[in-house]
């Protein structure tokens, strides 16, 4: 499996990396290629040129943000976010969900900017930026603009993101005192992608539920928040009278698709027991103050 | 692969009966539609090029057969599409009710989809169909709106 001819342009800053973006409509940034270069091999996907991102150094890196969140750079490979003790401290639910993304060879060389404009529906990043309440900076030859992520999935393998624009970073805000996260996935197989999967964040406070953001991905088009599973929570004290409310709410927030793997009624089925059960540990881990 | 669902129509079932078999109605609505053409009393040919997240353009062409027609009530489709990426196949069922001014219209496709489109895409076809009928659906009720304000014929 071969592609078909391609353009291949290797810019070694990140305003020559717009500029080509920009002056070529049929070019595509390439990032860690772990789901474009497949697509071309297999000849579904034939742009015109690639824009090969990995020579922008400045686009790499964890830092910590003045507010105590963290900023990461669109380029950081899955691994190293993976590995980072900084991620394990102020974004734990990001490091719960490293380990789920695929297999280590493909975290090894994927980013984490590239997940995020594919945006595959069974993809787990999406959710837990939405759940992390994220802010993606978004620039081209035009400008920057910042966008949270609850806003920037559109639907199929579709975002915001306009002709010409990349992700150049992702601002992840400090979590608030008292809260607890739980990342749950089920697969056939580890490194499957993800019959149904969930990301909760909540937060207690004086002993209430002060706030709860369920996302579930590989159930629809894209991450679905949870809206009527978060108000099942609301104001209670996140007991298993309260888990398992959310839980069965988690249903009425769904339409999930079936294929060879699952119907629709089981993923139905599964987003409530993952879902109860994330809850379960980050309310334990609120409770604890732990990760 | 089954596909069905309920659509309701804002406006007089013979106005969606007219509208469901027009062929510049179908090439204008259906996503990705080129072109269709009725090339006998019952049959329609057109292509179709469609482009979902990675995949760029994927071009099929397809012909649609009409069978089992009552009027203004129900019929059904053959449909056979083939293209470089793969083919899909099958029948589907589409009837039309009256109900309160509007028409409710019930449809059920049995669709077998196959090549590489199938092989790679297997996980995505669910959503895919949902996304595209979704889309075909919502442009096709806006045509039915705009004829009933008055718009051309």
């Amino acid at each position: 499996m071969k592609p078909p001819e391609f353009g291949y342009h290797r810019p070694a800053s990140l305003p020559d990396a717009l500029a080509l973006l920009g002056a070529n409509a049929g070019a595509k940034p390439l990032a860690g290629g772990q789901s474009l270069i497949p697509a071309m091999n297999f000849r579904l996907a034939a742009p015109a040129a690639l824009v090969d991102l990995n020579q922008l150094t400045e686009l790499s890196g964890i830092t910590e943000s003045a507010d105590g969140g963290l900023a990461i750079g669109a380029m950081t490979r899955h691994s190293a976010v993976e590995r980072s003790p900084l991620v394990r401290a102020r974004a734990p639910l990001l490091s719960l969900a490293m380990p789920f993304i695929a297999h280590s060879q493909i975290r090894s060389r994927g980013t984490l900017g590239g997940s995020l404009a594919h945006a595959d529906p069974a993809a787990e990043l999406p959710a837990v930026m939405v759940a992390l309440d994220a802010r993606l900076t978004v620039e081209s030859t035009r400008g920057t603009r910042v966008i949270p992520a609850g806003e920037f999935f559109t639907g199929l393998f579709a975002t915001v993101l306009e002709p010409g624009e990349l992700i150049t970073r992702i601002e992840i805000p400090p979590a608030p005192p008292g809260s607890g996260a739980a990342f749950l996935e089920l697969a056939r197989r580890h490194g499957d992608y993800a019959l149904v999967g969930v990301a909760v964040v909540v937060t207690l406070d004086a002993g209430r539920v002060g706030g709860a953001r369920i996302v579930l991905f590989s159930v629809g088009e894209g991450p679905v928040r949870a809206g009527a599973a978060e108000r099942a929570l609301a104001g209670s004290a996140g007991d298993q009278a309260a888990i398992r409310a959310a839980a069965a709410a988690v249903q009425r927030d769904i339409d999930p698709p079936a294929d060879i793997h699952a119907s629709a009624a089981y993923r139905r089925q599964l987003a409530s027991v993952l879902t109860g059960r994330a809850l379960t540990s980050a309310f334990e881990r609120a409770g604890s103050s732990g990760p | 692969m089954i596909v069905q669902g309920v659509h309701l129509f804002p406006g007089p079932r013979e106005a969606v009966w007219t509208l469901l078999l027009d062929p510049d109605v179908l090439a204008k609505t259906m996503p990705g539609t080129a072109k269709i053409t009725r090339t006998g009393p019952d049959r329609y040919e057109g292509t179709m090029a469609m482009g979902i997240g990675p995949i760029s353009a994927a071009t099929f062409d397809v012909a649609i057969v009409i069978t089992d027609q009552l009027e203004p009530e129900r019929y059904t489709m053959q449909i056979d599409g083939r293209g470089g990426f793969g083919f899909t196949r099958g029948i589907a069922a589409v009837s039309l009710a009256t109900e309160d001014g509007a028409t409710r219209m019930h449809y059920q496709a049995d669709l077998q989809v196959g090549g590489k489109i199938a092989a790679v895409g297997q996980r995505l076809l669910d959503s895919v169909s949902k996304l595209l009928l979704r889309q075909g659906l919502e442009a096709m009720t806006r045509e039915l709106e705009r004829r009933l304000a008055g718009g051309a014929a």
